[in-house]
């Protein structure tokens, strides 16, 4: 009885919307979650080694609509003058450089601005802590952890404080990520967030990283800024890391 | 794939504005024009800056426009019928507003006129084509709650009367000017009849039809209102399912009449929510969350800034597919019949104070 296709797999379904929309760049693009020669993959993973030879960068955190609504708040100054932005990560296992490079990219998107300076203190490889400076005169911190027990599901916080108004990504009173469903039953309880009925069926790891290669090869301009950025963020977290070496605040 | 030339009427129903993006976005579509019911509304669209051109009348749009081949009627229900016959007249497919009329007579002229002209009329329950429902759904149909036994559920929103002014005037919205019940000063045409979606729902999930069915109006929350903005609905399916359904306007707004930022009072304009119980277990449901929140302008409250309404995409591609592909709805006209028949049984409930049994 179903109205909504069920997609297959990353790629297929980024063929599928290339087609749907008349795209006609990139039908022999690939998306690797893990890394390919040529292909597309996720800018995070690659935060702390060089990408695969002719591979570009993804920040899929850019296409998340909860970012983009929260940019927008801040672009259409629904809240205005924003003065702190405090953003949190906390991933099963993850590697904290691939923590701060999407924290630090979301300050920079977001904020609008670009960092100009940060101070770091990292208890590696657990946890690490972070203020950085946007050259807009924001300030921004930034906590990130990988000490949930494996399978997990991640937990974030992304809080714009502003001189008109505060947005966030919880809800007041609110510390864990809320779901659209919750099925509770003799084996316990299941919990899904579903967004994307053009991408039913995929995680939410490849519906975000379908939507950003898609955005990649519809537009070749932002192909350009994301590889930009890239190098940019991969040199944020390098900061970050003497920062917390040598106990000192590191101009970018 | 030839595109569909595709055209809208009048412009004046809530959902309106939710179509725009996705006929420009959708390749399958080419969006040739619209006609506006009155200058206000003309002026309103035109605004938007659209790059489509804006008739005064349908008679006009058609003439300068012989290549429509489709059109959504995006008007008020009692200009349904007669728009209807215009397109089935013309060969014009139809995505009709989710109300096509309360008037079964009405109703059943329209399968009529749709079968004779051999053409799609497909019906805007936007829900089915919703991440979350399919969720619900798929998870119901895996068995991970088992047999449903009981179903509740909200559809609440805000009140868009004073964007839309038919909604609230019981000739324009119902279709006559009836009664609530005896010794009661409104008039039916309110709530309810924004909110089929969860009455839509609970056949989709249960497969089975309504047994019997009650209602209760509350007293307004808007006083000015002569159509009613609150009730609650309980009843029982075939199969032994109960449920408990909220169709209000129990949100309070803003009186704005171009629907915009700070239109709500209440943090979140719009709401779908489900608790299904079954044999096996339970499930919750938010079909509009989680969002993103802020207490910004233009009203400094806080606010729900809703994340997704993608359900009009998936809408488009059906119709679009029933059309080329001479495919039949699956929210058809003679679908929806039943959920209509539901809807009013809830104002014979009122009326009479006793549940209606089917």
């Amino acid at each position: 009885m179903s109205v909504l296709m069920k997609a297959a797999d990353p790629n297929a379904a980024l063929q599928m919307l290339l087609k749907k929309y008349g795209v006609a760049a990139g039908t022999k693009a690939k998306i690797a979650l893990c890394g390919e020669s040529g292909a597309l993959v996720p800018g995070d993973s690659f935060a702390a080694k060089d990408l695969p030879a002719g591979a570009a960068a993804l920040l899929p955190w850019r296409v998340e609509r909860r970012f983009v609504e929260l940019k927008n708040l801040v672009d259409n100054k629904t809240v205005e003058k924003v003065s702190t932005l405090r953003f949190a990560s906390m991933r099963a296992g993850a590697n904290l450089a691939e923590l701060l490079y999407r924290e630090f990219d979301l300050c920079e998107w977001i904020g609008g601005s670009r960092i100009v300076s940060l101070f770091a203190s990292f208890n590696a490889p657990h946890a690490a802590n972070v203020i950085v400076k946007l050259a807009s005169g924001v300030a921004a911190s930034v906590e990130v952890g990988a000490t949930l027990p494996a399978g997990s599901a991640p937990v974030d916080r992304h809080e714009i404080i502003a001189a008109r108004g505060v947005a966030s990504d919880r809800v007041v009173d609110t510390q864990m990520p809320q779901h659209s469903v919750y099925v509770m039953n003799a084996k316990g309880e299941n919990r899904f967030t579903d967004t994307d009925a053009e991408l039913y069926g995929l995680s939410e790891e490849e519906i975000l990283a379908v939507r950003a290669a898609y955005k990649v090869l519809a537009n070749e301009k932002i192909k350009s800024e994301w590889q930009e950025q890239h190098v940019n963020l991969r040199r944020l977290v390098q900061a970050a890391l003497k920062s917390d070496a040598e106990c000192v605040r590191v101009s970018i | 794939m030839k595109p569909i030339k595709i055209a809208i009427l009048s412009l004046t129903h809530g959902h309106t504005r939710k179509y725009y993006q996705t006929l420009k976005d959708n390749p399958k579509l080419e969006w040739v024009a619209v006609c506006a019911e009155n200058a206000k509304v003309k002026k309103v669209f035109e605004a938007g800056k659209h790059g489509v051109p804006c008739y005064d009348s349908e008679e006009k749009m058609f003439v300068a426009h012989p290549e429509i081949e489709a059109v959504v009627i995006a008007s008020g229900n009692s200009e349904h019928l007669r728009q209807v016959e215009m397109c089935c007249q013309r060969g014009i497919h139809i995505l009709s507003m989710k109300i096509p009329t309360f008037d079964m007579k009405e109703y059943d002229r329209m399968i009529e006129l749709v079968d004779k002209a051999k053409i799609v009329c497909q019906i805007e329950l936007e829900m089915h084509y919703n991440p979350v429902v399919h969720r619900i759904k798929e998870q119901v149909a895996g068995g991970a709650i088992g047999k449903i036994k009981s179903m509740q559920a909200t559809n609440i929103t805000l009140s868009p009367v004073w964007a839309f002014p038919w909604q609230g005037v019981p000739e324009l919205s119902y279709g006559a000017r009836v009664p609530l019940k005896d010794g009661d000063s409104r008039f039916r045409g309110g709530a309810l009849c924004d909110h089929p979606h969860i009455f839509d729902m609970i056949r989709w999930l249960t497969g089975s039809d309504f047994a019997h069915i009650f209602a209760e109006v509350a007293p307004n929350i808007r006083a000015d209102l002569e159509v009613e903005d609150m009730l609650l609905v309980s009843g029982k399916m075939k199969d032994g399912t109960s449920f408990l359904l909220d169709p209000s306007w129990s949100r309070m707004e803003e009186r704005l009449e171009v629907p915009g930022p700070g239109w709500e009072v209440f943090p979140k304009r719009m709401e779908v929510n489900m608790v299904l119980n079954g044999e096996k277990g339970s499930m919750v449901a938010d079909c509009f969350g989680p969002n993103v929140y802020h207490n910004g302008g233009p009203n400094d409250r806080y606010t729900v800034q809703y994340t997704y309404f993608d359900e009009w995409v998936g809408l488009i591609d059906e119709f679009v597919d029933c059309v080329r592909n001479n495919k039949q709805p699956k929210i058809n006209l003679k679908w929806h019949r039943r959920t209509i028949e539901a809807m009013n049984a809830c104002y014979e409930s009122v009326q009479a104070g006793q549940p209606v049994k089917f």
